[in-house]
């Protein structure tokens, strides 16, 4: 397995806050993986770091064997775009191609120009006046073009409305095939990267709560309800991530390498939002205990 | 990223290129009418026709030659706060350095061709603005002289191009180091001039030590426009001595007898004839007075231009490694 990204205690601090804490974590290449988590989880600060646009306070990271932003051909063989899918607003989007081909040895001109052409782009249009959408996919079709082997998009569809959040989704799964590259991309929700990720990262508060191939994670996961005086049988080395009881009949998320005696499948979405609360509701360690 | 800098400047390089070629046009006209005048009435003149003559090429030019040298004086402020201010500190603002640092160019690559670039114009538009300006007036300064006197000196030949250079990477450093625009053209502005008045008053004179002579008073000293004064401990000083074309660096002098003792208010009662303005002078002369002169004398002219333009090119080389360091953990 070649590995597309490697963190080790990976952390980083702005002042007093702590944006990530010791995130270690190994991604294969290949993947489309999903960074999800609530806002102010850190997932931008990883991204950042996975770009190299800022260092890490301790810890390290490798991003294809070797610190991001190394070097040119380093940045070469990383294509990213950043919240808000930054442009320049006087530039025309003609312009943003020659850009691409002045600062990119590798460049697809012949990508670039069809790609821009099929999301409609008016090629003489300054990029300050274009939509939301339209600059998301400027920003992105000059990161592909790069043609470096991995890209790592920050919220990529955060601007877009919902119509457009699918559309963009799957012209990216299309192009992903086209290029042959591994994606990171990011979202507060988990309902925009589910549909394209094969591969999920849960960030919440600067830790990692949950990394794993999605088939794995939904193979190793299961939904457990017990009704009003059952007797909890779990095997061992389970493990609860989370319950919830009402009306006396309570839910649970298991982690466990066996499914217990009457588990259900569970989704990603029940699996993600297991992880998050049980992240967001601190739980001191005896009461933790004391639930299983 | 040549072709990026040149398309992101292009604009202000435009507009900077049209100023230029105007002024040029304005100060070849100015520079026909001063060579002109001097062709006409100061070339083999004589007597008083001459005094007259060199009273009216002040009059006559004074005014706009003063304008156009607070305009050269103003041109490495204005790049330092509009063209190197905002280098930086707007990619910043607009989030495009997440944009173009993520291309395959290394971040000090990109900031090493936008000083250069940009810095480079700069220095090349502050510098033929000087030379025109310094040809165009070659006249009246050879006329009026004072090419030593702090706005003289900072607005021709070389030394403005190093104004220009230092105000510019002074300004992209601000804007990396503060992240916004308007309050770096702001630090650039009050550095800047802070300094534009610091190294005239303070620090020029002192790039190379100056020169200490004994000066005899004799007609041509006390022809030469000077004036004497009593102080309140009834010694003289001398006022206002200028050997040709040097700087000066002390307005007055004590005035001192041969045996090198005061010259004193008694001393002078002799010669204070004021009925026969030339007969009071030859007895002064003949008193066989002298004083200090503390100067740079008028060859060290290119000297101080020399220093002063690598003063203001290593100030600038040293912001931007600075720069450079800085620009990695932005």
């Amino acid at each position: 397995m070649t590995v597309a990204i490697r963190t080790t205690a990976l952390s980083k601090r702005y002042g007093r806050h702590l944006a990530l804490d010791d995130c270690t974590l190994t991604i294969p290449h290949g993947r489309i993986v999903g960074l999800v988590g609530p806002n102010g989880a850190g997932k931008s600060t990883l991204l950042g770091l996975m770009s190299g646009m800022i260092g890490p306070t301790s810890g390290s990271i490798e991003v294809l064997g070797r610190r991001p932003a190394a070097a040119a051909d380093q940045l070469a063989r990383v294509g990213f775009v950043a919240q808000d899918a930054p442009v320049y607003g006087r530039l025309t989007v003609a312009e943003h191609l020659v850009l691409g081909a002045r600062l990119n040895p590798r460049w697809d001109n012949g990508f670039a120009v069809r790609r821009t052409r099929e999301r409609g782009l008016d090629p003489r249009q300054s990029a300050g006046s274009l939509s939301g959408g339209q600059r998301a996919q400027l920003a992105l079709t000059i990161a592909a073009a790069k043609r470096g082997e991995l890209l790592v998009l920050d919220e990529p569809v955060a601007a877009l409305d919902p119509l457009a959040r699918r559309a963009f989704l799957r012209d990216l799964l299309d192009f992903v095939d086209e290029l042959g590259v591994g994606v990171v991309l990011s979202s507060h929700l988990l309902g925009d990267v589910e549909q394209v990720c094969d591969h999920l990262v849960v960030l919440a508060d600067g830790r990692t709560e949950l990394a794993g191939d999605v088939v794995d994670l939904l193979d190793a996961h299961h939904r457990i309800t017990r009704r009003p005086g059952e007797e909890l049988k779990l095997p061992a080395g389970a493990e609860v991530i989370h319950a919830e009881t009402s009306g006396g009949e309570s839910a649970m998320i298991v982690r466990s390498m066996r499914p217990p005696a009457g588990a259900e499948p569970v989704d990603l979405e029940d699996l993600t939002l297991a992880y998050l609360t049980r992240a967001t509701t601190a739980v001191p360690a005896p009461a933790k205990e004391a639930v299983r | 990223m040549t072709w990026l800098t040149w398309r992101q400047a292009r604009a202000q390089l435009l507009v900077a290129a049209g100023a230029l070629a105007a002024l040029a046009i304005y100060l070849v006209f100015l520079g026909g009418a001063i060579r002109r005048f001097y062709g006409e009435r100061i070339a083999g003149c004589e007597g008083q026709a001459c005094h007259l003559a060199r009273m009216d090429i002040r009059a006559g030019f004074d005014d706009t030659i003063s304008v156009a040298m607070v305009l050269l004086l103003a041109v490495p402020g204005l790049i330092g706060v509009f063209w190197g201010a905002p280098l930086v500190a707007q990619e910043l603002e607009q989030r495009t350095d997440r944009l173009v640092w993520n291309q395959s160019i290394t971040r000090a690559r990109w900031l090493a061709v936008k000083l250069l670039v940009v810095g480079l114009c700069g220095a090349a538009v502050t510098g033929l603005f000087s030379l025109l300006l310094t040809s165009s007036v070659s006249r009246y300064d050879q006329v009026v002289g004072g090419r030593f006197l702090a706005l003289s000196f900072a607005s021709r030949n070389i030394v403005p191009i190093g104004y220009a250079l230092f105000a510019f990477v002074l300004g992209s450093v601000a804007g990396m180091v503060l992240r916004r625009t308007l309050p770096a053209m702001a630090v650039t502005l009050v550095v800047f001039a802070a300094v534009q008045l610091l190294v005239p008053t303070a620090v020029r004179q002192h790039l190379v030590p100056a020169v200490t002579q004994t000066v005899a008073v004799d007609a041509a000293v006390l022809n030469s426009g000077v004036g004497m004064r009593l102080n309140e401990d009834d010694t003289f000083d001398l006022q206002g001595y200028v050997a040709d074309g040097s700087w000066s660096l002390d307005f007055s002098a004590p005035l001192s007898k041969a045996d090198g003792s005061s010259y004193t208010g008694e001393d002078a009662r002799p010669c204070l004839l004021p009925e026969d303005v030339e007969g009071g002078d030859a007895c002064v002369v003949a008193q066989d007075l002298h004083f200090e002169y503390t100067h740079h004398p008028a060859g060290r002219y290119w000297t101080f231009q020399w220093l002063e333009l690598s003063l203001f090119i290593g100030l600038a080389l040293v912001l931007a490694g600075f720069g450079f360091l800085w620009i990695r953990r932005v």
